[in-house]
């Protein structure tokens, strides 16, 4: 069809390109491009399990020579374990593929979307169980002697055995990645099995039972991210990099901006701007000498200038006290004087004081 | 403007995509008002009131919404997983507390692990809690202990859908009307 449509150029072209080749006066595609078609749309051929059952014999014949001519040729050797792994790929992708075009046959079955009555149903599972699911579980059954499963296990159980005690090392790491190989095989051969198992061969019974909604979700899975779900709200979650970021981040901020016009006054509070004039009580002192209570003097003295007297203020004033040209006598009696400032009551000795004898 | 009891509460729960259920108390309060709030939520954010009998949720446009299609993906594939294991889903989606584990099972083993295995709320059972948790903020499960839930109403919009999805699929000339 496609050669009828773009020509005889096209019909050279696929020729050339080796893609398809004649079958009379018809064309075929060839088995590399037809694999990799099914490959890429994902839809394939269900095969017969006899197709599959060969690679029974084709393992088992080279895992035999495998055994048998160990210790001959080494370069053989080499080459058989390379196409026995081969072989096993090639068995495991082809169970594949058919686990999966039987899963997608019995989904149709179990979705109905044709609505064909039930003994048709059943008419098609017989079919599908009696040709293809269970010969394909007895050539996945580990249990069964006979499976190819089983020839896997033990070939994987020699190649353990190699890969550790074959005296060549090239051999032994060639038995090597044929047991890591071969252990990836036997789990993805379980899943099948499994699926098997589980899903296929029940199949009669699960097809009794019909539900439209059930239809429903088989085909929503058949292409989840192509359909379009129920349309709920998106939640209000804001991300950093979201587009109104900017103004989601100044409404928060602007809650706490504080709106309400602030002055600030300059402070009209008045402080005391006295400073102590030493050489001004210096001279009233030295002008009353002798003073008998030189702590009450320094009083009075304040009292002079102020109705209330504050404490640093009297302790500047007696700071006199040190002055070089004063001599302080202390009174034999305990005699003392109470003198009062704006936060303190203070208990001081009576302290006479007179000029310094200066010696020259 | 007087407004409506539980007024705050119904606007924030459904802003938030939360479904407000039939059984919560100021569902009476929207029910009681369904022409203001469908009015109040198209005038005001162009959206949509969804009010059904056991349920109410806002409508979106934003077609991008991963949530939806996450949740659909794990109901489709819980429903397919119980119909497989010879339970009636639907009476065990309508009333049966699950156990994660219960769940992780029916993943794990599901003939879908491609699928689930590509999709990142559902490829290993800590992503699984995590969407659990989202619909529990939702409303569309309910938590009674920390892995234990069971569905609420809401999750009756995703049957919905499945349901419209089949009949459009049986009868492909009704889709092309609608």
């Amino acid at each position: 069809m496609l050669i009828q449509k773009h020509g005889h150029t096209m019909n050279i072209r696929l020729r050339e390109y080796r893609v398809v080749r004649s079958m009379g006066s018809d064309y075929e595609m060839r088995d590399v491009y037809f694999k990799l078609m099914e490959f890429l749309l994902f839809e394939f051929k269900p095969l017969l399990p006899e197709t599959i059952e060969k690679y029974k014999s084709s393992i088992g014949d080279l895992f035999l020579k495998i055994r048998r001519y160990e210790n001959q040729d080494r370069d053989i050797l080499q080459e058989r374990i390379k196409n026995l792994s081969h072989q096993v790929r090639e068995f495991v992708d082809l169970v594949e593929r058919n686990t999966f075009r039987l899963l997608s046959e019995t989904r149709d079955l179990k979705s109905n979307i044709e609505r064909v009555d039930y003994r048709e149903k059943v008419h098609k599972a017989s079919f599908w169980i009696e040709y293809y699911i269970l010969p394909l579980n007895r050539i996945l059954d580990v249990k069964h002697s006979e499976s190819v499963t089983s020839g896997i296990l033990d070939v994987s159980e020699y190649a353990n055995r190699k890969r550790l005690d074959f005296a060549d090392e090239t051999i032994r790491v060639e038995f090597e990645k044929l047991y890591v190989q071969l252990i990836q095989t036997n789990s993805d051969l379980l899943r099948q099995s499994k699926v098997l198992v589980n899903e296929l061969l029940p199949l009669l019974e699960r097809i009794r039972t019909e539900s439209l909604i059930l239809t429903g979700w088989i085909e929503f899975l058949r292409n989840p991210y192509k359909m379009d779900t129920p349309p709920l709200l998106k939640g209000s979650r804001t991300m950093v990099y979201a587009k109104d970021m900017l103004f989601k981040v100044r409404e928060f901020f602007e809650q706490f901006m504080q709106n309400e016009t602030i002055t600030i006054e300059d402070g009209v509070v008045e402080f005391d701007k006295w400073i102590f004039d030493r050489e001004h009580f210096k001279t009233q002192l030295m002008a009353n000498m002798p003073v008998n209570d030189f702590f009450g003097w320094c009083y009075k003295e304040l009292k002079k200038d102020f109705k209330d007297i504050e404490t640093d203020k009297f302790f500047a004033l007696c700071g006199l006290l040190f002055d070089a040209d004063l001599q302080i006598d202390f009174p034999k009696k305990s005699e003392r004087v109470n003198l009062k400032t704006t936060t303190s009551s203070i208990s001081l000795p009576k302290l006479k004081i007179e000029p310094a004898i200066k010696i020259k | 403007m007087v407004y409506p009891s539980n007024h705050r509460q119904i606007v924030e729960e459904l802003m938030n995509g939360k479904f407000i259920l039939s059984n919560e108390e100021h569902f009476n309060s929207l029910k009681e008002n369904e022409q203001f709030y469908t009015e109040f939520f198209k005038v005001s954010f162009d959206l949509q009131l969804n009010l059904k009998t056991e349920y109410a949720f806002l409508l979106s446009k934003d077609s991008q919404e991963n949530f939806s299609r996450d949740v659909s993906i794990f109901i489709a594939i819980l429903s397919y997983e119980l119909d497989k294991d010879g339970r009636n889903f639907m009476e065990v989606l309508d009333f049966h507390e699950f156990t994660l584990e219960e769940v992780d099972g029916y993943f794990d083993n599901s003939s879908f692990i491609d699928l689930i295995e590509s999709n990142k709320a559902l490829r290993d059972p800590d992503s699984r809690r995590t969407l659990i948790n989202g619909m529990h903020r939702r409303n569309i499960v309910s938590k009674n202990f920390d892995d234990r839930f069971s569905f609420t109403q809401a999750h009756k919009v995703f049957v919905d859908f499945a349901k419209e999805l089949a009949m459009k699929k049986m009868r492909p000339e009704n889709a092309e009307v609608n």
